[in-house]
């Protein structure tokens, strides 16, 4: 990938003769946890097309295996290296704050991508380039109020705790959720740890203690269908409005058999891309608000055949 | 089993000493324990012991259960197994990709083939080589971690046709009113407990562990011994790999994750030494069935599920200090 990319570019900068030639950035990437889940994995390749194409980049690809020492770790190696930027997906949100100053202090203006960190590290950043999570949570409450017709019962399975994806959609939600739908109670929130497992036996635990239950919110479309299997098991899906959040295939095919109510429709191939794009406009020294947020609709049944099929 | 026998003189006569009230603690305790927290529970929460509670709890530890049975075995022979949580991850995507592929029949086969084939290689370098089980089943879970990933380039797999399939048997099915993966548990446990007392295999396995340099002098083959039992521990979680994935009808790389830890914490909680050459395989569905409890009962309360581990670690702490106690007859040691 790396040396296909070196090619295009000593290719391209070869038939450019005139004044007009393209400045090469070299750009680092530090990700959180390729592999673990198909979102990272999509993200990644498609973050190396999107730089191809752009043609005018280098990359180095790091991963941090969801390890944060090993993520500072690579900050440090790649301020070393004096890339002319560095992407970070951050493995958490606080931690990695003292590497992204330094990567500051030494002139690397570094883009955040995906996942925001805390408050404390804006200063340190060019950017942030991801979708909002907050802004997530709002929909799939609307969503969840328009399908129950204010009035219901449900239960929530968030996220991996203390990871802030998960989190600001719980809060996104529950903030909405009570200020725009009052008749909709809340019963109870667990975490699934984005584990379909995990949600599937959660959601047999609340199907066992509440007697009546009316919609579930899930944190990402994995974990939302392991709580419809568990639904399907008790025979009891039929009374109960599933919304989940990162639409993935098997979400996506659900709602099309009319299973699932809705989703929140989030391409990691935009994520990329917008990564990319953001650190190339903060290169090229234009004026971009420091807060990126890439589109992310919602999906039900009505708007199915807009979006295709997410690959993972 | 030998304490439990060593008790029941001392409480027939009737005379409670101290040394006697604690063997007969640590020999029963994790029993006591067990109807205690289902008392707690109970009080805490209606449902707890409605019988499809119960049910929908065997159901969800059936597959830690299916891992600790054969794990227990291992350990019963003198070695550990801490490759199973990702053993279970790479059988279950390889079941569930191979489904819509080669068709269920041949994934299943090849699926147990290719797990029995891990098995056998850290069989082979505990059994023949000798080398330090603990150290070739770390390796060997960080080894299948990645294999996992190479396998699945990091993506989720997925069956299409999750109604149709006749896969769901296994982690869906019922046979007489019983869910499948309880059946499947209850099964590989009896069969186990049944080979482990009433064998000369069984007790073959409980010699190599007890006391290896005897074992080999009275003429046991320890090198096939070792070696077969790891083979029991892979088949068990080609087992629970079959109910995981039909259960969930997908899989994704980090699945079994951590079960190694669940599967030893729930082996430990039934008593069996971890030093080898003493458990039994009825103790340890006992402290499986325990922490399935403690989390649903936890969970039934309103507590997030990761309260459990902190409960788990303080039982577990308890059950090892009391058969210590046992060993040295009092509860604390004299001398610092």
């Amino acid at each position: 990938m790396f040396k296909k990319t070196a090619i295009a570019v000593s290719v391209i900068m070869m038939s450019i003769t005139t004044a007009q030639a393209e400045t090469t950035y070299r750009i680092g990437i530090t990700q959180n946890n390729v592999g673990v889940d198909s979102y990272q994995t999509t993200y990644e390749s498609a973050f190396e097309a999107a730089a191809e194409r752009a043609g005018n980049v280098d990359i180095v690809v790091l991963d941090a295996g969801g390890d944060v020492a090993r993520q500072i770790g690579q900050m440090q190696d790649l301020i070393q290296q004096r890339v002319d930027a560095i992407i970070i997906w951050p493995t958490n949100g606080q931690a990695v704050i003292p590497a992204i100053r330094q990567a500051h202090n030494a002139g690397i203006p570094v883009v955040v991508t995906n996942s925001k960190i805390a408050e404390a590290g804006l200063e340190f950043i060019a950017a942030f380039s991801g979708p909002d999570n907050v802004q997530q949570g709002i929909s799939s409450a609307e969503m969840m109020c328009d399908a129950l017709g204010g009035e219901g019962q449900i239960v929530q399975i968030s996220g991996q705790p203390g990871y802030t994806t998960a989190m600001e959609r719980a809060g996104g939600f529950e903030e909405r959720l009570a200020e725009a739908c009052p008749g909709v109670e809340l019963m109870e929130t667990q975490p699934g740890n984005w584990n379909r497992e995990r949600a599937q036996r959660v959601m047999e635990d609340f199907l066992t203690k509440y007697d009546r239950i009316d919609g579930v919110y899930s944190g990402d479309d994995n974990m939302g269908v392991g709580a419809l299997n568990a639904a399907n098991g008790a025979g009891r899906a039929d009374e109960i409005i599933f919304i989940g959040a990162t639409n993935f295939a098997v979400g996506y095919d659900a709602i099309e058999r009319g299973e699932y109510y809705g989703s929140i429709y989030q391409s990691p191939v935009d994520d990329a891309e917008a990564a990319l794009k953001t650190a190339l406009d903060v290169l090229a020294g234009e004026d971009i608000p420091k807060m990126n947020f890439f589109e992310t609709p919602k999906i039900t049944a009505e708007n199915l055949e807009e979006f295709d099929r997410p690959v993972f | 089993m030998a304490s439990a026998e060593q008790s029941k003189p001392r409480l027939l006569t009737g005379k409670l000493s101290k040394a006697g009230m604690l063997s007969f603690l640590s020999a029963q305790g994790i029993l006591i324990f067990f109807l205690l927290s289902m008392f707690v529970f109970s009080f805490f929460s209606e449902q707890f012991l409605s019988q499809s509670n119960i049910m929908t709890v065997v159901r969800q530890a059936s597959i830690i259960g299916i891992i600790a049975v054969g794990v227990t075995v291992v350990i019963i022979g003198g070695n550990l197994d801490l490759s199973v949580g990702s053993m279970l991850s790479f059988s279950t995507v390889l079941v569930v990709d191979l489904h819509d592929k080669i068709g269920p029949t041949n994934a299943i086969l090849l699926m147990f083939v290719l797990t029995l084939m891990i098995g056998a290689v850290n069989g082979f370098l505990i059994g023949f080589l000798r080398l330090n089980s603990l150290i070739v089943t770390l390796a060997m879970l960080s080894a299948i971690q990645g294999f996992v990933l190479i396998y699945s380039g990091g993506q989720n797999v997925d069956i299409a046709d999750q109604q149709g399939t006749w896969f769901a048997f296994f982690g869906r099915g019922y046979v007489g009113g019983i869910a499948v993966p309880i059946l499947m548990f209850g099964l590989l446990a009896i069969v186990m407990q049944v080979v482990m007392s009433y064998t000369g295999y069984g007790r073959r396995i409980f010699a190599v562990g007890g006391n290896p340099m005897a074992a080999v002098y009275s003429g046991i083959r320890k090198n096939w011994c070792v070696f077969s039992t790891y083979l029991i521990s892979a088949f068990c979680v080609a087992c629970a790999a079959l109910v995981l994935g039909s259960r969930v009808m997908g899989s994704q790389n980090n699945v079994g994750q951590g079960y190694e830890l669940l599967v030893l914490a729930g082996i430990i909680l039934g008593g069996t030494s971890l030093l080898g050459g003493a458990g039994s395989i009825w103790k340890t569905v006992i402290g499986v069935l325990i922490l399935g409890f403690i989390q649903n009962g936890l969970l039934l309360m309103g507590y997030p599920y990761y309260i459990q581990w902190i409960v788990t670690w303080v039982i577990i702490i308890l059950a090892v200090w009391l058969d210590l106690a046992n060993k040295r007859k009092r509860l604390f040691t004299t001398h610092s």
